[in-house]
């Protein structure tokens, strides 16, 4: 009951107009840095740390969270009314929320991600808040294989992502991982396919290929598809949007997709995209329709944002109870804490518990307030699909290159944006879908370096020697060979 | 005609002298004006037929080399810096690199009207930023944040750029290396360590960052110092590193001292210094342990221009890093983290560069 009434306390920290103005800017600036394609959570994060330098550090901090939180859930409005993801885990919102968009539902698409945004980093923070010390100590005892069996099993997810479509997606998730092989090599440091260029040698950035894929694709097939002058006045429809009863029936699946996402943000190096795409996964094999998936089944839309919301909470586990960064956010977040001479870890609850209570209230502060702000701001980024594609396909075009170039201020990145937006346009054209080849680049790197430290570790029988490792290999083994097994006797029912 | 012609001698004449005294080579430039405005002074055929223009045409590129010549002559007498000065940092912003940067630029700002902005860089291990600062010029308007893991950085990359493309003007911390255990283990002391390495019989693991880095680098040095085997798994990051020893995963983790602060589960076995660190003074140096030849095993941090830059203006670095150096905020700042401070300058910190890059050649063959 000390940790209630220490929460108690961290509230009334944050009674004051400073913390609530840090919170709401906070959470403005996310959700903006969030629907910036380009702008990843932690870039949000980080730019904005400078400006806390002379902040004291409770309200430095609470700012620096509230964008954290707000940017996660950000990168889902462009994911859905613009299919362009604004962070790399809203591929997986854009999945069913674009499809909504097209049915004319882009409410439902925008209310349903903010309410499982919500809900889930409300989850996510009351793990945090409740377990952390354990689930850190649990965290770190992950071996190499089991990220190596992790990784896996997200590749997995390819199977059901793909449907009938299953060997393309298969194909383009090769790509993806062949993809992730440019570059030094993360484990003995030799070169791989650097060309011998030193831009190579991190291999091709994963936010310009996303945006490159993505939106860059998407602007390419509508003007290949459509007369622009001939291009109807779209006029301002009533949206439709969600009512109680349709957020009551997402219930299981925002509560499934929380839990997992906190537990998959707390193991370090595995984070939002892995935990969004293994819900999404996750959602439609308890799915009755399962068929529904990516035709703008709103269930996709909730399993993809609650799982990436609430991997915040998770992300921050390690950070508080070990001191040690999880993700790329909270690596920035030691940074910021270090300027105001805290160092982030276990002692830090005994000698400023002031800093981590006000933390975990204004966590929980800021998920509503991105809720009450969000509310507002879906009545105005639902107009975004009545703009005539003459004025939105070059405003996308521009959105993109500028975020490709903001990510490292680099032009190579901005053709290696053009780059995959073309490769991404005519694998579209062939039916090839670009989600698989993003699954296959955010996992490939976790799957090679640790299937590399596990074998130096323990060599090649540690695989199946541990055993959550062997469990997580039969479960990517029975989760890749169902879904192909019961399409491949569909198939030859309807050949018969 | 005549009238303008003697304006335009005047303008030359005039221009020519205030440039000669700039570039400080009198004879020569104005015996050439002379020649050449004798010349068309005499010839005043030529003058009038062709003339106007090639005469308006001398007397621009008079002007302009004389403005010219005068910002130059400035730039160099005393006046810098006249335009904010670009500190590049090889990592993305928050990083530690990036904060200390940071913080050097806050405390600057107190001794200097001097504006400076942090660039980040990021991208190849520091290759992406050291490229990007060798393109530029010599003109001490773009300073660079560099560690050591540059230096082997560019060997473990076969990178064609020579760390002497820069001149190392400020060597700023000097971090040691230190090989870090988990204390609630059965091995925390360096005994422990080399008792369980040899039972092992070198399948003792080594956590730490990539391969080839400053940290792997230095704990082969300590094995073979030790006389023992071990492996080195590598992680992308120290933190991941860190989790992983926390998690029991290996035996050490090799690092600095400062990483153990605020995380009471980390014990520092031994570190690589000639004598025991103040702010850790029950931590043992390996060579009160009896291993030789591990008394200078540190990471190193500081600043370095592009070669070429002026003397002038890196006197006017010398003493805004000296300033620095002794300011209490950055004492009490980066003191407490087992940081060594100090100010070697260019001199030094140029040969301390070459010797580590020759010894990571070295290493690498």
């Amino acid at each position: 009951m000390e940790l209630l009434a220490n929460l108690f306390q961290g509230f009334g920290y944050l009674a004051g107009v400073q913390p609530i103005i840090a919170i709401v800017a906070g959470v403005i600036l996310g959700i903006l840095a969030g629907a910036m394609p380009g702008l990843s959570p932690s870039m949000g994060v980080a730019l904005l740390v400078p400006f806390t330098y002379g902040m004291s550090p409770q309200i430095a901090l609470i700012l620096l969270v509230s964008i954290y939180i707000a940017a996660n859930y950000g990168g889902s409005i462009t994911a859905v009314t613009i299919n362009t993801p604004g962070t790399p885990s809203a591929v997986v919102t854009s999945f069913d929320g674009y499809p909504l968009t097209q049915q004319g539902k882009a409410g439902i698409g925008l209310g349903i991600s903010l309410v499982s945004s919500t809900v889930g980093g409300i989850i996510g923070t009351i793990i945090l808040i409740f377990f952390s010390v354990p689930l850190a100590r649990m965290a770190v005892k992950l071996h190499p294989a089991e990220y190596f069996a992790l990784a896996i099993f997200g590749l997995t997810t390819v199977a059901s992502l793909g449907g009938k479509n299953w060997p393309k997606a298969f194909l383009a998730a090769m790509l993806g991982l062949l993809i992730n092989t440019i570059g030094i090599d993360p484990i003995s440091g030799v070169k791989r396919f650097t060309f011998g260029t030193y831009r190579l040698f991190d291999g091709f950035a994963l936010i310009p290929a996303l945006i490159g894929l993505f939106a860059l694709s998407e602007v390419f097939t509508r003007i290949e598809e459509s007369k622009l002058e001939k291009d109807a006045e779209t006029k301002y429809e009533k949206t439709q949007w969600p009512t109680l009863m349709d957020y009551w029936k997402l219930k299981f699946t925002i509560a499934r997709s929380s839990i997992l996402g906190t537990l998959i943000g707390i193991f370090p190096g595995a984070g939002a995209t892995i935990a969004a795409f293994l819900s999404y996964d996750l959602a439609k094999e308890f799915s009755k329709e399962p068929d529904t998936f990516g035709k703008g089944n709103p269930n996709g839309v909730a399993a993809a944002e609650a799982a990436n919301s609430s991997s915040v909470g998770g992300a921050l586990v390690p950070l508080l109870a070990l001191g040690i960064p999880g993700s790329a956010s909270t690596a920035v977040l030691v940074g910021a804490l270090m300027i105001h001479d805290l160092v982030p870890g276990p002692l830090l609850f005994v000698e400023r518990p002031d800093i981590i209570y006000s933390l975990f209230a204004a966590l929980l502060i800021a998920n509503i307030v991105m809720l009450g702000l969000g509310l507002f701001g879906a009545r105005l980024w639902v107009k975004v699909t009545v703009i005539p594609k003459k004025i939105l396909l070059p405003a996308i075009l521009a959105i993109s290159i500028i975020g490709s170039f903001s990510v490292n201020y680099s032009f190579f990145d901005v053709a290696t944006c053009i780059g995959f937006g073309i490769a991404g346009w005519i694998l579209k054209k062939y039916g090839y879908p670009g989600a698989p080849i993003v699954l296959g680049m955010v996992l490939g790197k976790l799957a090679e370096t640790n299937f590399r430290r596990a074998v130096i570790m323990g060599g090649y029988e540690i695989f199946f020697t541990r055993p959550i490792s062997l469990i997580l290999l039969i479960l990517a083994l029975l989760s890749f060979g169902i879904p192909l097994y019961q399409t491949s006797k569909a198939n030859k029912k309807t050949k018969a | 005609m005549k009238y303008i012609m003697k304006i335009y001698c005047t303008i030359l004449s005039k221009s020519s002298i205030i440039q000669i005294r700039a570039n400080n080579c009198y004879t020569t430039v104005a015996k050439l004006d002379r020649v050449s405005i004798g010349h068309l002074v005499k010839n005043k055929e030529f003058f009038m037929k062709k003339s106007f223009v090639i005469f308006l045409l001398t007397a621009i590129v008079s002007i302009s080399l004389f403005a010219a010549g005068q910002s130059e002559g400035k730039g160099a007498a005393a006046e810098f810096p006249t335009k904010p000065i670009k500190l590049v940092v090889y990592t993305g912003p928050g990083g530690a690199g990036d904060i200390l940067s940071r913080k050097f630029t806050e405390i600057a700002g107190k001794y200097t009207d001097a504006t400076f902005v942090v660039e980040n860089k990021a991208g190849a291990g520091g290759i992406v930023a050291m490229e990007y600062v060798a393109a530029k010029k010599s003109d001490g308007y773009t300073l660079m944040y560099m560690t050591k893991s540059n230096i082997s950085k560019l060997v473990t990359t076969d990178s064609e750029l020579d760390p002497m493309t820069f001149d190392w003007i400020a060597q700023m911390q000097i971090d040691p290396e230190a090989v870090i255990t988990n204390n609630k283990t059965s091995v925390v002391t360096w005994e422990e360590v080399v008792a369980d390495a040899k039972a092992k019989g070198g399948d003792q693991l080594w956590l730490g960052p990539a391969a080839g880095g400053l940290d792997h680098v230095t704990a082969q040095a300590i094995w073979k110092a030790a006389g023992i085997e071990a492996k080195w798994v590598p992680f992308s990051s120290g933190g991941k590193a860190k989790a992983a020893l926390l998690g029991e995963q290996g035996v050490t983790y090799t690092g600095n001292p400062g990483e153990i602060i605020g995380k009471p589960d980390f014990s520092i076995a031994a570190i690589a210094t000639a004598e025991r660190l103040p702010q850790f003074p029950d931590v043992p140096t390996f060579k009160e342990l009896g291993l030789e030849g591990l008394e200078n095993e540190v990471m190193w941090r500081g600043f370095a221009v592009k070669a070429g830059t002026s003397d002038a203006i890196i006197a006017w670095y010398d003493d805004i890093f000296e300033k620095v150096t002794n300011d209490p905020d950055w004492i009490a700042t980066y003191a407490p983290q087992g940081n060594m401070l100090v100010h070697k300058t260019r001199e030094e910190f140029n040969k301390i560069v070459q010797a580590d890059y020759d010894a990571y050649k070295a290493a690498k063959q």
